[in-house]
């Protein structure tokens, strides 16, 4: 055997141990967290851990009695698709501004507000929001999780949209096409996969966003995440419950991502590639 | 189908100038080619006139209106684009009848306007395709087709050819050139090949720098060049130049003693000017059968091309080249005579490149 095709077995060999590697200390977690949500609650703390088990369901009939779960996962939905939806509506015009314009301070600006600790929001927003009685409020959970889903709709789209030749939106231009049916009629249809992508991943981040939603809601409004940290008692946390309520919550966004990540692939790389 | 009229046009960017004050008319029904090298201000100007650029100074009206202000959309004009620029999410019908359908065109009429133009393109098969499954001679011919369908006031064309192989492109040549003389609309075309500006051109606009060098008929601008840029610019190969003054009442190539071969008028103008630049285009050099009545130069490379053969020589100082006749075959090393057909040599102002007249 040569030494180039001793080297690229190395190479291959070394590349796949890499990747168990990170497969296990990535799924590890959230094997230990499914298989746990089926433990008897007496052997979720169990140490060691115990791999064989009798599976039960009786974490999930325990966390449905004890907790109004589905309608903190109703709330959820409604501040997660509100703000995704929020997020698209502002998100979409701008990012194609941004790139129609070359004019890209504001897109900065949003990743920005991104970057910045949540916690620098919370305070002037509990004083506005309560100065207005929307404190509890699905409007404000939905206004304040846009800071979340926005920049990524920006950030998403906007290689996107910088991908698509300029002279395709000048002959729209010289066809008789406005700014606003040039983004209608050429650009969205182009970047359709980035619009699907950058709302699946709006949907997660603001899924699973935790900080607005504790201060911000009430017990009416409560989201499943912010729900999720009453479980932990003082001294009496419910682990099974718990297990199974944190089961719950990561199933939209896996399932989500599971069932497009051909797309959510395809989406993220478009705009590097042309063609 | 209307005139195109630029007057003072001035063009900046900040404060690097592309065009610095131009004057352009454009009859209705013409054939103008822009032609120049990168840089020239070529596609600028044309894509001002397609309002995709704003003017910072001067006028352009098209018909009897004046479209400063005007946007792209309200020009009624119909643009063709290098990278055709098709719309890859809609069928070829979809992309010719996307403007008519902006408009409001009546249906039937979209469809009857649509078949029409794809019939003179000879792409009814590719109706129903995406533009991704079409070559790049297809694509060409839709991007046409979505402007014939308007019946715009005027076609601008930016370098349609530049992407397509030789053979095609001269097939798409022709094409365009029997299409504007079946249409009868004023075209506008932009390339830095000259020989597409030869073929095509009611007139040609040769540019440098933004500013006009000469604009006038293929036939002019080959024959009669204002200046020694747009003799260097058209023709292939390039126009030969050689520094050429009056000394001892004679014309001598001003590297070397030889004399160089002026005729009557051409000597009188050179006399007038004390020295100058001499032009020949490499097809009019003759080869002397006596070998007095020519320069003799020394064969350094030999091109034979088929329909004729190019001998490269140096001649003063100058690299330079004549066409000849495919049936002379000299070797390297050879010794020619050769001599410039009789009225076929150009002299150039040696300050400021203007031609002498």
């Amino acid at each position: 055997m040569t030494d180039a095709a001793n080297t690229d077995r190395w190479i291959r060999w070394l590349n796949t141990v890499q990747l168990v590697l990170a497969g296990v200390l990535i799924m590890a977690p959230t094997v230990w967290m499914v298989l746990s949500s089926f433990k008897p609650s007496f052997e979720v703390t169990a140490y060691p851990p115990t791999l064989i088990f009798t599976p039960t369901l009786d974490n999930y009939v325990e966390l449905t009695k004890t907790t109004p779960f589905l309608s903190y996962a109703l709330n959820s939905l409604i501040v997660t698709v509100g703000s995704t939806a929020l997020g698209l509506l502002f998100g979409i015009p701008a990012a194609f501004a941004v790139s129609w314009t070359r004019i890209s301070w504001p897109a900065i600006l949003t990743l920005a507000a991104r970057m910045a600790p949540g916690t620098l929001f919370l305070l002037p927003w509990y004083v506005m929001f309560r100065q207005v009685g929307m404190i509890g409020s699905y409007t404000a959970l939905i206004l304040s999780h846009a800071v979340i889903t926005l920049p990524i709709v920006i950030w998403v789209l906007l290689p996107s949209f910088d991908g698509i030749p300029r002279s395709v939106f000048e002959a729209a231009q010289v066809d008789g096409c406005s700014v606003t049916r040039i983004l209608w009629r050429i650009a969205l249809p182009l970047v359709a996969s980035g619009v699907a992508v950058s709302a699946i991943l709006a949907f997660v981040f603001s899924w699973n966003y935790f900080l607005f939603a504790l201060v911000l809601s009430n017990g009416d409004t409560k989201t499943l995440i912010a729900a999720a940290f009453n479980f932990m008692g003082e001294g009496s946390t419910q682990w099974g419950a718990l297990m199974a309520a944190a089961t719950l919550i990561a199933l939209p966004p896996l399932v989500l991502a599971a069932l497009v990540q051909r797309w959510l692939v395809s989406g993220l790389t478009l705009g590097a590639v042309k063609g | 189908m209307a005139s195109i009229s630029i007057r003072n046009l001035v063009k900046r960017y900040g404060s690097f100038t592309v065009i610095p004050d131009l004057n352009l008319e454009i009859a209705d029904h013409e054939f103008v080619v822009f032609v120049g090298p990168s840089g020239c201000g070529k596609s600028t100007l044309l894509r001002i006139i397609a309002g995709l650029e704003p003017i910072t100074s001067g006028d352009l009206y098209i018909g009897d209106k004046r479209v400063n202000g005007v946007q792209a959309a309200q020009r009624d004009i119909a643009m063709v684009f290098q990278d055709y620029a098709l719309y890859p999410h809609m069928r070829v019908y979809d992309n010719m009848s996307f403007a008519l359908e902006l408009r409001g065109t009546p249906k039937a009429e979209i469809d009857a306007r649509v078949k029409r133009a794809a019939a003179l393109l000879h792409i009814e098969p590719y109706l129903d395709r995406k533009p991704k499954e079409l070559s790049g001679g297809q694509r060409q011919r839709v991007a046409m087709g979505r402007a014939i369908v308007r019946n715009p006031k005027a076609f601008l064309f930016d370098e349609p050819l530049s992407n397509l192989d030789a053979k095609l492109r001269g097939q798409v040549r022709a094409e365009i050139k029997a299409l504007s003389q079946e249409l009868k609309t004023t075209m506008v075309f932009v390339t830095h090949d000259q020989i597409e500006a030869m073929t095509m051109a009611d007139r040609i606009v040769v540019l440098q720098n933004g500013t006009i060098q000469q604009y006038d008929t293929p036939e002019t601008v080959y024959e009669r060049p204002a200046n020694q840029f747009v003799a260097g610019f058209i023709g292939s190969p390039a126009m030969n130049f050689f520094p050429v003054e009056w000394r001892e009442e004679r014309a001598i190539l001003s590297q070397g003693a030889t004399v160089a071969p002026l005729d009557g008028e051409a000597a009188s103008r050179l006399q007038r000017a004390g020295n100058a630049v001499l032009g020949i285009r490499p097809e009019h050099f003759a080869v002397a059968t006596d070998a007095a009545d020519g320069i003799a130069i020394n064969v350094k490379l030999v091109e034979p091309l088929g329909s004729d053969t190019l001998i490269h020589f140096d001649l003063a100082d100058v690299s330079a080249i004549a066409r000849v006749d495919p049936a002379l075959r000299p070797k390297l090393g050879d010794r020619l005579s050769l001599r410039p057909q009789p009225g076929k040599t150009h002299l150039f102002d040696a300050a400021n490149g203007q031609v002498l007249r």
